[in-house]
């Protein structure tokens, strides 16, 4: 309580319009309800209205689209000391390996910018133990929350809850409807594009590819691959989706991606790449790459996981797998934090410190929703720097 | 006609495999790839894993219940010996011995439940298959996981290798396969050859008349979720092994397809009938087609719609039969 005593007392002195600080009343007056990917928050509430901006002493209102890049280095006025800040971020499953890696993003972060930052999650994936961990850390006086939700409608109470209390509220992978903002490594689109990228390099630009998806209803898988086929279309005129068969499904099950790929190039022995969505299907089609003897003939680019795919890619059945460096979501989430508790904008164009994360769009159809280009792609090279 | 050909004519595998083959010559004239060595052996390799469930709820089925268990089982045996033997042994054995304990420990369970107070086999096994997920995600912190180098081997291990001279693409065909064949025997072996399965279609026939002919139901019953419940765990390790990586959620929902190639087969779901080449028959109808829409020239968006189609077909065929064979048997009763 003393840290935030001080630093409102340091706003005070700086005198920017206060209008008291206690009672919660802090949030931004025009931003849209969250909605995300996942179905469990339709984002059916009104946005908590506050009214009457208070907090830092600066109106922070999520106004998309202003277009005017922020400098990092611009934040820190003196009017509150960044070292007082303490920013907790609460991640789905404290033992996972992909949470491993966000922790040293986290801690990278805390050692760059001088301020308190650690991770914190429950020791399972489980949305409750997730919420008990959100309520011990919005109870140490934190002043700002990034959340990477196991069951975004589940934290809607807890994060309202903080937000009342004055912190700041930043979401990752799924924004619950009461988040300030919600950070995504990248768009669907532009993720998409990016797997296309890969693997025109890997064919040379030319030849006949499919695409591959869990089920044809996943929403994000399709737009992935709408996104690399839209890029395919418009930069590599010389790749063709194949016309009779042009997208397929693994049903999440690796061993039916395998299946699945091995009757498309019995059938259609034209094809010469695939574009994989889920995680499950870029190993399974290079299974069947491999043991079709087709190695350096067929190539498959797409989502996946480096211990899955380590030995895949080293002996070269899968050219590249693509997906977003966690340490890089938690250090941007931290960096957007503080330019949070700055009270600046965050919209198109914020700059959050790391290349990745350098030019902000925000989502067409959530302006809650801001995102990066913070996509990687794991090759024999730098497969082995990541272990999740 | 001579009583052997009646006999076939009669059956209910019959009506499935002819339409198994009907299929098989649609594929081979639409894709001219149905009947080349690399596609057989891939349609054999898909068939391994369910077939080898379809063993365990085949029995189960013939006694009158329903086991919902077994790929949760199965998951939490192969993901407990590949998290944890990995670097303790590089003798594949013992992974398949623990991961066969740890089955038979919740096969047991659901048969004690099942036999002693006779609680539908459904819900028990629902309630079960929860408990194996969840401990297999709160207490084993289930989460993808690489397959260790003892078991990676077991599943590269082949017995041979089918090329297409045509096509040049070559296909493996799995180690695994032989002990699909031999579990299939086992299973054959128990349902015709022992009491045991004498008493297995007694129970599912009648459980009173099974009784009163000196049947021990309640030791049956266990015995049948036990074998389940252990063939799964084995079963489980060797899908890793197939799949060369540990997948905790690989097998949700094929309970579902296990049952279904049993009852397509001309399995009772009801109990008292039943046999391993009936369950045979429905998997491999299940697989062929899963693995042939492509070759078809199927597109995606049609290929559920197609596969209902052969299901609905295939099962038609099985009930007809039954129906009919159920009218010669009434007409019979009232004759004699």
């Amino acid at each position: 309580m003393k840290r935030k005593v001080i630093s409102m007392l340091l706003c005070a002195t700086m005198a920017v319009s206060m209008v008291g600080c206690g009672g919660g009343s802090n949030d931004a007056p025009a931003s849209t309800p969250a909605e995300s990917d996942a179905p469990a928050s339709d984002g059916a509430e009104a946005p908590a209205d506050g009214g009457a901006a208070s907090g830092g002493g600066a109106l922070e209102a999520f106004t998309p689209a202003d277009g005017s890049p922020v400098a990092v280095n611009s934040i820190y006025k003196p009017a509150a000391d960044p070292s007082d800040w303490t920013i907790a971020v609460v991640v789905k499953d404290s033992s996972n390996g992909w949470f491993v890696r966000m922790e040293e993003g986290v801690k990278q972060f805390a050692s760059d910018y001088g301020i308190n930052a650690y991770q914190k999650g429950p020791v399972a994936t489980d949305a409750a133990q997730q919420v008990e961990v959100i309520e011990n850390q919005i109870n140490q006086d934190i002043d700002a929350i990034c959340v990477v939700p196991v069951d975004p409608a589940t934290c809607d109470t807890v994060l309202q809850d903080a937000k009342d209390k004055g912190i700041k509220v930043i979401c990752h992978e799924g924004s619950s409807a009461n988040c300030d903002i919600d950070l995504e490594a990248f768009s669907n689109a532009g993720y998409g594009a990016y797997i296309m990228d890969n693997l025109a390099e890997a064919m040379g630009e030319e030849g006949t590819y499919v695409t591959m998806v869990a089920h044809l209803t996943n929403a994000s898988q399709n737009e992935w691959a709408d996104g690399a086929v839209a890029r395919a279309e418009e930069a590599y005129p010389n790749l063709v989706n194949l016309e009779a068969s042009p997208r397929v499904e693994s049903e999440n099950n690796s061993e039916r991606a395998y299946e699945v790929a091995k009757e498309v190039l019995k059938t259609y022995p034209e094809v010469k790449g695939f574009v994989g969505t889920s995680s499950m299907d870029t190993p399974g089609i290079a299974r069947a790459i491999d043991e079709l003897g087709l190695n350096g003939k067929v190539f498959v680019c797409g989502t996946g996981m480096p211990n899955e795919c380590r030995e895949l890619i080293k002996s070269g059945s899968i050219h590249s797998a693509q997906l977003w460096d966690p340490a890089e979501a938690g250090y941007a989430m931290c960096v957007m934090a503080t330019m949070m508790l700055d009270g600046q904008t965050i919209g198109a164009g914020t700059d959050l410190g790391l290349a990745s994360y350098s030019d902000m769009i925000v989502n067409a159809d959530n302006s809650n929703v801001v995102e990066g280009a913070g996509w990687i792609s794991l090759k024999a090279d730098n497969v082995d720097n990541y272990n999740f | 006609m001579n009583n052997k050909t009646k006999k076939i004519l009669h059956s209910s595998e019959f009506y499935v495999g002819v339409i198994i083959v009907l299929f098989c010559l649609l594929i081979q004239m639409r894709s001219g790839q149905f009947f080349t060595g690399n596609n057989l052996v891939d349609i054999i390799r898909s068939f391994t894993i369910p077939v080898m469930f379809c063993v365990g709820e085949l029995m189960v089925l013939i006694s009158g219940g329903v086991d919902c268990s077994f790929p949760a089982i199965a998951s939490l045996s192969m993901f407990v010996v590949c998290k944890y033997m990995e670097n303790v042994t590089t003798n594949p054995l013992p992974f398949f011995i623990v991961a066969a304990l740890i089955g038979l420990v919740f096969g047991i369970l659901n048969g004690v439940i099942i036999g002693k107070y006779r609680f539908p086999a459904l819900i028990v096994t629902l309630g079960t298959s929860s408990i194996c997920w969840g401990v297999m995600q709160g207490v084993f912190q289930s989460r993808e996981y690489p397959l260790c180098p003892t078991l990676l081997a077991v599943g590269k291990a082949k017995l041979l290798t089918a090329t297409n001279a045509e096509t040049g693409l070559s296909s493996d065909l799995p180690m695994i396969t032989v002990f699909m064949i031999l579990l299939l025997l086992l299973g054959w072996f128990i349902l015709n050859k022992t009491m045991l399965g004498r008493g297995i279609y007694a129970i599912g026939g009648d459980i009173i008349a099974a009784k009163r002919a000196g049947f021990n139901v309640f030791g049956t019953t266990v015995f049948i979720y036990a074998f389940s419940g252990m063939m799964a765990g084995i079963i489980g390790v060797f899908r890793a092994c197939m799949l060369q990586a540990v997948h905790p959620n690989n097998l949700e929902g094929l309970e579902m397809t296990a049952i279904a190639a049993c009852v397509l087969g001309g399995v009772s779901i009801t109990g008292g009938k039943g046999t391993v080449l009936q369950a045979c028959l429905g998997m491999l109808l299940l697989t062929i087609v899963s693995n042939s829409l492509i070759l078809l020239g199927i597109s995606t968006h049609w290929q559920n719609v197609v596969t209902g189609l052969i299901i609905i077909a295939g099962t038609a065929a099985t009930a007809i039969q039954n129906q009919r064979n159920a009218k010669k048997l009434a007409v019979k009763l009232t004759e004699s």
